[in-house]
């Protein structure tokens, strides 16, 4: 009977493209190891990788860089995969991560430790090195959590899915103008360290912390995939997938608590990452040519590695002293691909 | 016949407000009953109370015999499946995936399609008529093509009951007959039940077998198109509506 039917799609050029990708993926991953402010020839780099011996390029990599590529890599995942939910729940093409004031939220928290101990208390940034690094990640991640749980909490009582990004962007001013109020009463040095955190590091994640990073980050990506269905149907319109059983309240919670999780940890290690989660689902729907959420959960996840690792190595290309800030090399990379993403699929659609 | 829908004293409507007097109606195996009345007679607050979405103001909704909100929403997607005048608007989803959702009732947790699966889809749009669209973006298809693909959506979720709301509106003639055609077909080979709301009266009186007939405030008349036109009833609920538009040349 299937001849009267066009072939179904071309399950090679799926495969390849995967391939493509893992594979660019890879040689990135390599590159991150070896570029950056003092460059490791590949002949050095396989030696010190390879070779067991102490070396002062090996503590380059291992100590430095290693940690750095795997939070840029576990980071690009998780944005990219929270942003193609937000997008396919609230069916925006411009929703992102950080549209339910989840990353407002832990700036706000950041905001509190830094400005104010440095602030009233009179402390001055540098006595608070030492345990800045985990404070930070600590306020950062319980003010993303309030208001992950405000969100859900209200969510309940919301029957339409716009009030709740209002609610959301609502809670996001809120958030962003109590910051404000403390930026203008804090100290200068507070102010430089709550700025430079707000531009997005994916260096301070240590060995020591990264695989309870990885894991959960793994945790939210599985928890996503799970709920590749339900996403489906909601692309139909609310009616069809109540329709189809999909529980639209009971789903609509569990698809803001995976997409806000992965928001969350990601703020609370690396700073409110900017685009990446945006940009991303956007370049694997028009790669793909698909709106199917279980090729575009895995495709999204791999894209957004890709991405945040090509941008991180950008960030410290061999000619920069020290490290860019992460967050203007996403949107310079990233916004030019959607861009020409959108220009071109007017082409490919007729 | 074997009874698939009952209302017993239902109240439609919206915040306790009942748009109408209590319905008793039912359907059986088989049936198509054409839901028909002017705009915002309360044809799509009857459908939506009808297929669980909203919750009536009184009475109850037996589907086999069993109060409808006593379905899980699981169940519910196997027993009666919808055709709706709301349309997907995402840009890559592609006419199979749409009407593949429509088969995930039936599909295990990874969605993986049996060969029996794909069967089915090939099948129902075949029924429909639109096997050769099967690869194209569902938002470059015309009105009357969109219609199809989310009629081929209902069939493969294979369900006794099938609502369909407006399913005329946005197709020119022959695809009216078209869809008449194919409403019939379900019904005399697969014993499908359909329900289908139209304001077309020209469609109605001419192809529908039963009619129900619903107005503001007043009671749901039933009957064939031609017992209905005889009684006046055609005339009585749809004239306050003719004769507030009275044509300015005609006065």
């Amino acid at each position: 009977m299937s001849n009267t039917f066009e072939k179904r799609r071309q399950a090679p050029s799926i495969a390849l493209i995967s391939i493509a990708i893992v594979a660019v993926g890879v040689v990135l991953f390599v590159l991150n190891l070896m570029l950056g402010s003092v460059s490791i020839p590949f002949e050095e780099f396989r030696k010190a990788v390879f070779g067991g011996e102490a070396s002062t390029y090996r503590a380059i990599i291992l100590d430095y860089r290693l940690p750095q590529a795997i939070t840029a890599l576990l980071a690009g995942i998780g944005l990219s995969v929270s942003g193609l939910l937000m997008q396919t729940l609230f069916r925006n093409p411009l929703a992102d991560p950080s549209l339910l004031g989840i990353s407002s939220g832990s700036s706000l928290g950041v905001a509190l430790v830094i400005l104010l101990a440095g602030g009233f208390g009179g402390i001055s940034v540098s006595t608070l090195a030492l345990w800045s690094t985990f404070g930070v990640t600590l306020a950062a991640f319980v003010g993303a959590f309030l208001v992950l749980l405000l969100i859900l909490a209200l969510s309940t009582r919301l029957r339409s899915m716009v009030s709740l990004v209002l609610v959301g962007i609502m809670i996001a001013y809120i958030a962003g103008s109590v910051t404000d109020i403390l930026k203008f009463f804090s100290q200068k040095e507070g102010l430089h360290s709550f700025v430079i955190w707000g531009m997005g590091s994916f260096s301070n994640v240590s060995k020591a912390q990264l695989p309870f990073f990885a894991v959960t980050i793994l945790i939210g990506v599985v928890g996503a995939f799970l709920l590749f269905k339900t996403l489906n149907l909601l692309l139909l319109g609310e009616r069809y997938a109540e329709n189809l059983g999909v529980n639209i309240k009971q789903s609509s919670m569990l698809i803001i608590l995976v997409s806000g999780f992965l928001t969350a940890i990601i703020t609370a290690f690396c700073g409110p990452i900017a685009f990446l989660g945006l940009a991303v689902p956007h370049i694997a729907r028009f790669l793909f040519r698909s709106s199917d959420h279980k090729l575009l959960i895995p495709a999204t996840a791999f894209l957004g590695m890709d991405l945040a690792l090509f941008c991180n190595l950008i960030a410290r290309l061999p000619s920069f002293e020290g490290n860019l800030p992460i967050n203007s090399v996403t949107a310079l990379i990233g916004a030019p691909i959607v861009l020409w993403v959108i220009f071109h699929r007017q082409k490919v659609l007729k | 016949m074997k009874e698939v829908l009952k209302t017993n004293n239902l109240l439609i409507g919206y915040k306790g407000q009942a748009l109408m007097p209590e319905i008793n109606v039912s359907l059986s195996e088989g049936d198509i009953v054409a839901l028909a009345g002017p705009n915002g007679s309360g044809k799509t607050t009857l459908f939506k109370t009808l297929s669980a979405s909203i919750k009536p103001v009184g009475g109850e909704v037996k589907l086999f015999g069993k109060d409808l909100r006593d379905y899980s929403p699981t169940d519910r997607s196997s027993l009666f499946s919808l055709v709706l005048t709301e349309k997907p608007d995402d840009l890559f989803l592609k006419v199979f995936d749409i009407v593949a959702a429509g088969r995930y009732p039936h599909l295990g947790l990874l969605a993986r399609l049996k060969p029996d699966d794909e069967q089915i889809i090939y099948d129902s749009l075949e029924t429909v008529g639109i096997g050769h669209l099967i690869n194209r973006n569902f938002v470059s298809l015309s009105d009357g093509e969109q219609q199809k693909v989310m009629i081929a959506k209902a069939l493969v979720q294979d369900t006794p009951l099938i609502f369909m709301d407006e399913p005329a509106a946005f197709l020119d003639y022959p695809s009216k007959i078209e869809l008449v055609n194919i409403m019939h077909k379900l019904s005399c080979e697969k014993h499908k039940t359909i329900l289908f709301s139209s304001h077309d009266l020209d469609l109605l009186l001419r192809h529908a077998d039963v009619m129900w007939v619903v107005a503001p405030q007043q009671p749901l008349r039933q009957g064939t198109p031609k017992d209905l036109v005889g009684q006046g009833i055609i005339d009585e609920y749809f004239r306050p509506i003719i004769a507030k538009n009275e044509f300015y040349w005609m006065k």
